[in-house]
């Protein structure tokens, strides 16, 4: 173990996405962590959190790392009261990332009671260790829908795009009450769309900007499958043929409701920035990860057609007219976007000044090309993440 | 053991290929259309169809019997034109022609090698058999008793009779019984020993009634009158050709044996019924080989029910009035996914309640791709894909006319129609490798199976497994392609409507092991199921026995539902035996806990032989 020079980090959710680069990331840099977690199936918590440190190259950092079963739902987490006791005594700060990022409303239960209820828990401890900083990390959407400018302050938007965005506005609420009356300082941190790393295009998860252009390479595959196997009967049928230039013609009119942006940052910034507010924030904050130079849906769709050797991509702001007829690439298309559609052309502007400061004018990279191939090729190497640990 | 269970086929020998034929009488019916062993229609006796040729050359090979004349003669009769092998693999994954041609040269070497041939002699009852049925149809002959030694059921061990009679007439019948009992000669009747229970085998005499397959139909009144030979699958094909349908269970099954057993039920026992619903009368003859028609006032009284194990027969059942059921010709098939038991429960209640299908059944994952897959080994992929990729592990089947699709479409629930369907059985080996299957799964994180909702997902899904006949063929032994692809090709084998009405699928359960059911008649309660389900897995853990969610079928407008459970279990491995017995007898007992604490519960061996009830005695009393 590293001293006694830094801080020892009770860190939730750090099987997930943030939380395992935060990990990594922050046991590089000589912290002690120590995590609350539950077991897989076939799978005990510190196994798991073993094959995500190999998967980062630090296995060797395991003893860096204390694995604890919690249970958010039970008293004390579920954590027997000797141990409950000796935790309380050692840990200084918690970052809470464990959230269940569903958007499903058919979830709303589970969803409110993971990302809402169970706070209480890890509230508790925090009280009860007499921890110093609670950090949380929330999201950039909590301001809500129908705001043009979105500032570094808690959300009392009463609108919200799905459930997730919801239970984690409820939830910035409800920590801040806590932390103000029991003096804990908390920041608040707030990313928008997180992909890999911008350098290596590692990844662990594969939704958000990675969806559309999985399902429109899966569409892509099948309509290739019928030309090269079955005399593209099918394709034809819907106009999808192969170019002289061996380019795939394969129109897809997506609609989005109006012009706007999609703000996404690489996972490397959102650790980075992360760890220098942590570092820095001594009277906690809000901050919004965001990107000032956000890209838009018709740039990602260039940069699909040029990787993907495709055509016919068409992003069209405004509504889609009145029984339009669509191909069924379009229409399954349309389908598998829909949770993510609110995102794609979004015109809210996200106030950084608390992030600025707080990160030594840390900025995001404006979303290129190259960033755009190493992310997707990784992606495509690990099959969208089906064979990462394989 | 476990080994010559999985070996496949061509890595087996005659005799462990034998050893492992099902005794599902399947190859008695032309359910593929490819005909039947040539020599089975004409002799009649089960010895001379590829059922009887197995057990036949598995007493030969295992040296139970000698050669004897009929043995030559069952052998010669094999003119090895291989349509067993068709029916055989397409249920089972089974090549009986390489046991033909075994039983063919043990047979030849035997003689070739001065084997001595055992003739066998007419004792005195044997001789006054043939005066009633004549002299081709009774015998003594070892390798015809041999082959009536087994039934379906292994738990039962295989006894051989001293005699098989074939009797053509109700008199013939009443004159056997008169004189069996004159003669204190035990009898048994045998329709094509397709009960699980081990119920059609027997020293003494065994009378098998497979001659007796006259149908006559009374469309005016909506029956058709059945001798006790027919079987479901030839009875189901005459009244289609009319225009009507009957409720039929196994395609083996005789209509009088399954009525006169537990009484006819299938998916369609959701509207059709089951035990007295099925039929308008019968004929019987007795105990004492008088005859009685069940519409006499002085006849016993078939349609009560006694809350007894095992009750008596009350005789041979020598013809059967069936109902024929009306058929529309909007008829579809669709299946209707559902992530958890008790939400398919509720569905099939409502739709049973508001009288919305013909047919319905909820089934698990297992016997989805078991009944759709060629071959054990992609059924466990596909079983797999539709679990955890899919996130199917529960499927309704709902056969019903237009009003009731659109009904089922209007409740909200996303279905396979029969297009679908279609893609996805031919399309199966697709699926094995489809990437975007993983797509599909998220989608439907916000409500499941919305993709079906997606009006050209059809189309697309349809692109994406490029099913063809060809493609599903692929899949089984490359010689037998050919026959597959041809035979795929034919509408009906994709048609969920006839699939359901000729169940020619369901013999696939005991596919990868022989299965035995437990079958009880209970109201869809979803507690009073999970319990069952669990506590049945529990008693099959304990045991080391396979097992797996059966079928639930609603009867009576969602009052009750039938409900089976299946244990599977090798038969030639006696260890095994033990284990699945004790599995039976627990799981009786469990029904039995159940059926005193609420009286509402019935378990099937409190139905045996009283198939001719009333339903609402059986499932109200
Ligand atoms: C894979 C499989 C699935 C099955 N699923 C179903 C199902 O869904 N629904 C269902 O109802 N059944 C089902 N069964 C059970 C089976 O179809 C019935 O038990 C049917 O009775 C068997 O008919 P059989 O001709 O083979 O009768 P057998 O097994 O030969 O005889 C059954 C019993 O009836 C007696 N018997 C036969 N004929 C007569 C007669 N004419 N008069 C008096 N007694 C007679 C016999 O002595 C024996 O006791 C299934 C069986 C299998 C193998
Ligand atoms: S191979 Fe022999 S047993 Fe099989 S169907 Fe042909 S004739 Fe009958």
């Amino acid at each position: 173990m590293a001293g006694k020079t830094k801080p020892v980090i009770a860190l939730t959710g750090a099987t997930g996405f943030l939380g395992s680069h935060l990990m990594a990331t922050m046991l590089a840099k000589g912290y002690s962590i120590i995590v609350f977690g539950r077991p897989a199936k076939n799978e005990s918590l510190k196994e798991r959190i073993s094959r995500l440190l190999k998967w980062f190259g630090i296995g060797s950092f395991l003893d860096q790392v204390k694995c604890i079963d919690a249970d958010f739902s039970q008293d004390n987490l579920g954590i027997e009261n000797g141990e409950y006791s000796r935790l309380c005594s050692v840990v200084d700060s918690v970052i809470h990332c464990a959230s269940d990022t569903s958007f499903s409303e058919n979830k709303r239960e589970k969803v409110m009671a993971a990302n809402v209820n169970n706070l209480k828990g890890i509230l508790e401890f925090s009280k009860n260790a007499h921890i110093s900083f609670f950090h949380y990390i929330s999201t950039a959407y909590v301001a809500g829908t129908g705001v043009s400018f979105c500032k570094e302050i808690l959300s009392s938007a009463k609108s919200f795009t799905n459930v997730y965005e919801e239970s984690k506005a409820a939830a910035e609420n409800l920590i801040s009450m806590f932390c103000q009356k029991n003096s804990i300082t908390l920041s608040i941190i707030r990313p928008s769309i997180v992909y890999g790393d911008s350098q290596s295009g590692r990844s662990l998860k594969f939704n958000a900007l990675y969806f559309p252009i999985r399902s429109a390479q899966s569409i892509r595959d099948i309509y290739l499958n019928d030309l090269s196997n079955n005399g593209g009967i099918k394709a034809a049928k819907n106009g999808i043929y192969i170019d002289n230039d061996g380019y795939l013609f394969l129109p897809l009119k997506i609609y989005l409701p109006y012009e706007g942006d999609l703000n996404i940052i690489p996972v490397d910034y959102f650790v980075n920035a992360t760890i220098k507010i942590i570092e820095n924030c001594s009277q906690g904050g809000i901050y919004h990860l965001t990107n000032n130079l956000p890209t838009t849906m018709k740039i990602v769709a260039k940069y699909y057609e040029q990787l993907m050797k495709v055509r016919g991509v068409e992003i069209i702001y405004g509504p889609q007219p009145d029984n339009l007829l669509r191909n069924p690439a379009e229409e399954l298309f349309d389908r598998f976007i829909e949770p993510y559609r609110p995102y794609l052309s979004d015109n809210r502007v996200f106030d950084r000044t608390n992030t600025i400061l707080a990160t030594d004018n840390l900025n995001p990279p404006k979303f290129t090309y190259e960033i755009f191939k190493t992310c997707m090729e990784y992606a495509i190497k690990v099959n969208w993440g089906a064979s990462i640990f394989a | 053991m476990q080994d010559i269970v999985n070996k496949s086929d061509d890595k087996k020998t005659p005799y462990e290929i034998a050893r492992n034929c099902r005794h599902y009488a399947m190859c008695k019916i032309d359910f593929l259309g490819s005909g039947v062993c040539d020599s089975g229609p004409e002799k009649h006796f089960v010895s001379f169809y590829p059922q009887g040729r197995m057990i036949l050359y598995e007493a030969l090979a295992g040296n139970k019997i000698s050669v004897t004349e009929k043995c030559i003669e069952i052998a010669d009769s094999c003119n090895l034109c291989g349509k067993c092998d068709y029916q055989c693999y397409f249920l089972n994954e089974m090549r009986p022609t390489k046991v033909m041609e075994a039983l063919k040269n043990h047979v030849q070497t035997y003689i070739k090698n001065g084997g001595k041939i055992k003739l066998s002699k007419d004792d005195f009852l044997l001789a006054e058999i043939k005066k009633i049925v004549g002299e081709n149809w009774a015998s003594n002959d070892e390798a015809i008793t041999v082959t009536y030694s087994h039934d379906l059921s292994a738990i039962s061990d295989p006894k051989v009779p001293d005699y098989v009679v074939m009797p053509n007439t109700k008199e013939e019948i009443s004159s056997l019984v008169k004189l069996f009992n004159k003669n204190k000669i035990t009898y048994t009747i045998r329709g094509n020993g397709q009960n699980l229970l081990g119920f059609a085998i027997n020293e003494g005499a065994i009378i098998d009634l497979n001659r007796m397959k006259t149908i006559e139909f009374d469309e005016k009144n909506w029956l058709v009158k059945v001798r006790p030979g027919v079987t479901a699958f030839d009875l189901q094909k005459q009244a289609q050709k009319r225009g009507y349908r009957i409720n039929a269970s196994e395609p083996a099954a005789l209509l009088c044996a399954n009525i006169m057993c537990s009484g006819i039920m299938s998916t369609f026992s959701t509207t059709y019924g089951i035990n007295a619903d099925n039929f308008i009368n019968a004929e019987f003859v007795d105990h004492s080989g008088s005859l009685f028609d069940l519409n006499e006032i002085s006849s016993p009284n078939l349609y009560s029910y006694k809350n007894l194990e095992h009750k008596d027969s009350p005789g041979i059942c020598v013809s059967a009035s069936i109902r024929l059921h009306p058929v529309t010709d909007d008829e579809k098939g669709i299946l209707v996914p559902f992530e958890t038991l008790n939400n398919a429960l509720d569905f099939i209640k409502d739709c049973s309640i508001r009288h919305i299908g013909l047919a319905l059944g909820i089934v698990g994952a297992e016997y989805i791709s078991t009944f759709l897959s060629p071959t054990k080994k992609m059924a466990s992929e596909i079983k797999n894909i539709f679990v955890d990729k899919l996130n199917i592990p529960w499927l309704v089947v709902v056969i019903g006319d237009k009003y009731a699709i659109r009904s089922i479409s209007e409740m909200g629930f996303p279905f396979f129609d029969q297009n679908l369907f279609k893609s996805l059985y031919l399309g199966l080996p697709s699926l094995k490798t489809a990437q975007w299957l993983d797509l599909v799964k998220e989608l439907s994180d916000d409500e499941p199976y919305s993709y079906l909702k997606v009006k050209s997902f059809a189309e697309l899904f349809e692109t994406a497994l490029s099913p063809s006949p060809r493609l599903y063929s692929q899949e089984v032994d490359k010689e037998l392609s050919p026959f597959f692809e041809k035979l795929f090709s034919h509408q009906e084998m994709t048609d969920l409507v006839w699939l359901n009405m000729y169940r020619i699928m369901s013999t696939r359960l005991g596919r990868k092991k022989p299965f035995l059911p437990a079958l009880i008649y209970l109201p869809i309660d979803k507690d009073l199921i999970n319990d069952f389900t669990d506590k049945f897995r529990l008693i099959a853990e304990k045991h080391g026995i396979d097992n797996d969610f059966g079928f639930i079928t609603p009867i009576d407008n969602g009052k009750r539902c039938i409900f089976e459970y299946d244990f599977f279990y090798d038969y030639n491995d006696p260890d095994e035996i033990q284990r699945i017995r004790q599995v039976a007898m627990e799981s009786n007992m469990l029904i039995d806990d159940y059926s005193v604490k609420t009286g509402t519960v019935k378990g099937h061996p409190y139905v045996l032989y009283q198939g001719f009830c009333r339903k609402e005695n059986l499932l109200y009393s």
